[in-house]
């Protein structure tokens, strides 16, 4: 019989150093660097290893995203001139710089892990004078975590444009996932927001490192990119061609995209930020593609003439063009399902399983499959019939 | 979400499971519940994710503490019976270590080492607490000191995680339906979280909307 006191016994030899105040940690430091990657996304924290890490969101901010991950710079300080960031070297509002240590890093993150406030670590970083040592001392820190704290939980490690190969093969033998961001669409676009980084040079041939170096066993989570959206007055047309070439041919897993918000101090303190709706847009763009497999020709018919997308669901549009006759979800292929606004993935597959075992014959058969029946009934034919409404027509 | 196969684990772990709803089972696969339409399908369903999503908000949302330098504990009064499930969950998430959840009235004990796990289903928190500490030979001085460093550590822990928490939102980007969805203060509440709120940026507008 297992007993508390057996338990207890077994457990005499097992101590976790319990860390905690061993390290002294600057509140002001932690909220500065904190705040530094608050516009990075990390969504997905899920990790397809030999025990795969499932990926929990441990908390939401009262913006509605996630928390599942210690994010945080490394060092606030840079010497990029990166017209929207308040690190860069021409930000007339000075910050105080800040910057950890490897061991201090590690101890956070792991007693953060421990007491189950996080799944894992992100971390990025300003440049600072030295490019190079900045890369150096991030990778110590996920050495430490590994090898001498065993850390088993996820890690993100943005990889500073410029980074040696070297330093990138390290990087993704420690990390679950690497990322570089794009920032911009095209070189030029770049040019504009940021006059000391090199598309081709510092972005672009590290991410096709990453691409070459990746084996079976390395990066088990893969690379991932973002993009600011609007600060060089790209069109979401421009953003989907990169990310065709981003996703076909560096194989990246998936991309984020962050609506440019002006930031009081830069040199585009006065520029217009970008409504929200427009990087929701674009998500569900990137999402038509990944998930529901539409093909880029299809995608393109959602952009108006100026190669913007509406605010209006980019699927719908697709559907008003594409489906002419409405579809029998008795009769219709997977594919066709997939097409119509309120189906996804998931109830498309639940149709396919119901059908075979009985006909469909009622709306409340598709709501109970989990179709939003209000979007998806102008465009479907139960029994014959049509909803010939004007819904279909109205945005 | 999705039916899994081994949807009856779920099922068995519903507050209102019994027997009687088990054997309603029979013949159902995960498959059968996920597409069916037929009422009672759907609300086996029902339970079903509702365990589920129980489960997966413990997981997330239940704050371990230290006692000592072996045993990680935390609060936790869930509505379903997952008590079991969520320290076992811990215990695989940190080998060797003693894992206690519970509340007043009762406490899941959970250890794993050598692909081996060990449960107790036990009384309540303090009590499973104390016989923890007196068979780990915390003697008293050292288990006064050991408690004030404790609690220390983990206020110091909890602090840290409080700024960077507070560091991440940004305020352009407010929306608070978005965040109950997501944080429901029911499970907030049942993982013993404090609710999460920026009090001293609150407006108003904020309290009319709770």
């Amino acid at each position: 019989m297992v007993t508390l006191e057996k338990i207890a016994h077994l457990a005499e030899d097992c101590a976790f150093d319990s860390l905690g105040p061993g390290v002294n940690i600057n509140p002001k430091k932690l909220s500065t660097l904190g705040e530094g990657t608050r516009h990075d996304v990390c969504a997905s924290t899920y990790s397809p290893r030999e025990s795969p890490l499932p990926g929990i969101c441990h908390a939401f901010t009262q913006d509605g995203r996630c928390v599942s991950l210690f994010k945080t710079l490394y060092t606030n300080h840079c010497s990029h001139q990166c017209n929207y960031c308040i690190n860069a070297t021409n930000c007339s509002r000075k910050v105080q710089t800040f910057s950890y240590t490897p061991d201090e890093l590690a101890r956070i993150t792991l007693s953060l892990y421990r007491s189950n406030y996080i799944e894992g670590l992100f971390l990025s970083s300003g440049a600072g004078r030295d490019e190079d040592l900045i890369m150096e001392r991030m990778l110590e820190t996920l050495q430490k975590l590994r090898k001498q704290y065993d850390f088993p939980g996820y890690i993100h490690l943005k990889i500073l444009p410029g980074s040696s190969k070297n330093h990138i093969q390290q990087a993704m033998e420690l990390a679950d996932r690497v990322s570089i961001n794009l920032e911009a669409a095209s070189a030029s676009q770049l040019n504009e927001i940021c006059a000391t980084k090199s598309y081709e040079n510092d972005i672009l041939q590290r991410q096709r490192y990453i691409r070459d170096l990746g084996t079976d066993e390395n990066l088990p989570a893969g690379q991932t990119t973002q993009l600011v959206v609007g600060a060089a007055g790209e069109s979401d047309q421009d953003i989907f061609k990169r990310i065709l070439y981003e996703y076909k041919d560096i194989g990246v897993k998936r991309a984020y995209y962050s609506a440019f918000s002006p930031q009081n101090g830069t040199a585009f303190e006065s520029r217009e930020g970008q409504p929200l709706w427009r990087e929701h847009r674009l998500y569900q763009m990137d999402w038509l593609y990944r998930i529901y497999r539409f093909s880029p020709a299809d995608i393109h018919m959602a952009f108006d003439e100026n190669g913007f997308l509406s605010n209006s669901d980019p699927k719908l549009a697709i559907a008003r063009e594409l489906l002419d006759s409405p579809v029998d979800p008795n009769l219709a292929a997977y594919r066709e399902l997939i097409r119509v606004p309120g189906i996804g993935p998931r109830s498309a597959k639940r149709i396919v399983g119901l059908r075979m075992r009985k006909n469909i014959v009622s709306k409340r058969e598709l709501e109970a499959l989990g179709v939003v029946i209000k979007r998806a009934a102008p465009f479907l034919k139960i029994n014959g019939w049509r909803d010939t409404t004007l819904e279909k027509w109205s945005g | 979400m999705r039916v899994p196969d081994d949807y009856c684990r779920y099922l068995v772990m519903h507050a209102k499971s019994s027997e009687r709803l088990l054997a309603r089972t029979e013949g159902l696969t995960a498959l059968d519940l996920e597409v069916s339409t037929s009422p009672e399908a759907m609300s086996l369903r029902r339970m079903v994710y509702a365990v589920m999503s129980e489960v997966h908000r413990m997981k997330a949302f239940v704050r371990l503490r230290p006692l000592g330098d072996r045993v990680l504990w935390g609060y936790m009064k869930p509505r379903h019976r997952i008590g079991e499930h969520t320290s076992e969950h811990f215990a695989r998430r940190n080998p060797g270590t003693i894992i206690v959840l519970g509340n007043g009235a009762e406490s899941w004990t959970a250890f794993f080492r050598q692909d081996r796990m060990m449960r107790i289903h036990g009384a309540g928190l303090n009590e499973t607490l104390d016989r923890l500490k007196s068979a780990l030979k915390i003697s008293e001085e050292e288990k006064g000191a050991d408690a004030e460093g404790a609690r220390a550590n983990a206020q110091y822990i909890d602090d840290i995680w409080q700024t960077y928490y507070d560091s991440q939102y940004c305020p352009e980007r407010k929306n608070l339906q978005a965040f109950r969805q997501r944080m429901p203060a029911r499970d907030q509440e049942a993982a013993g979280l404090q609710l999460m709120q920026k009090k001293r940026e609150m407006t108003l507008e904020d309290f009319r909307q709770q």
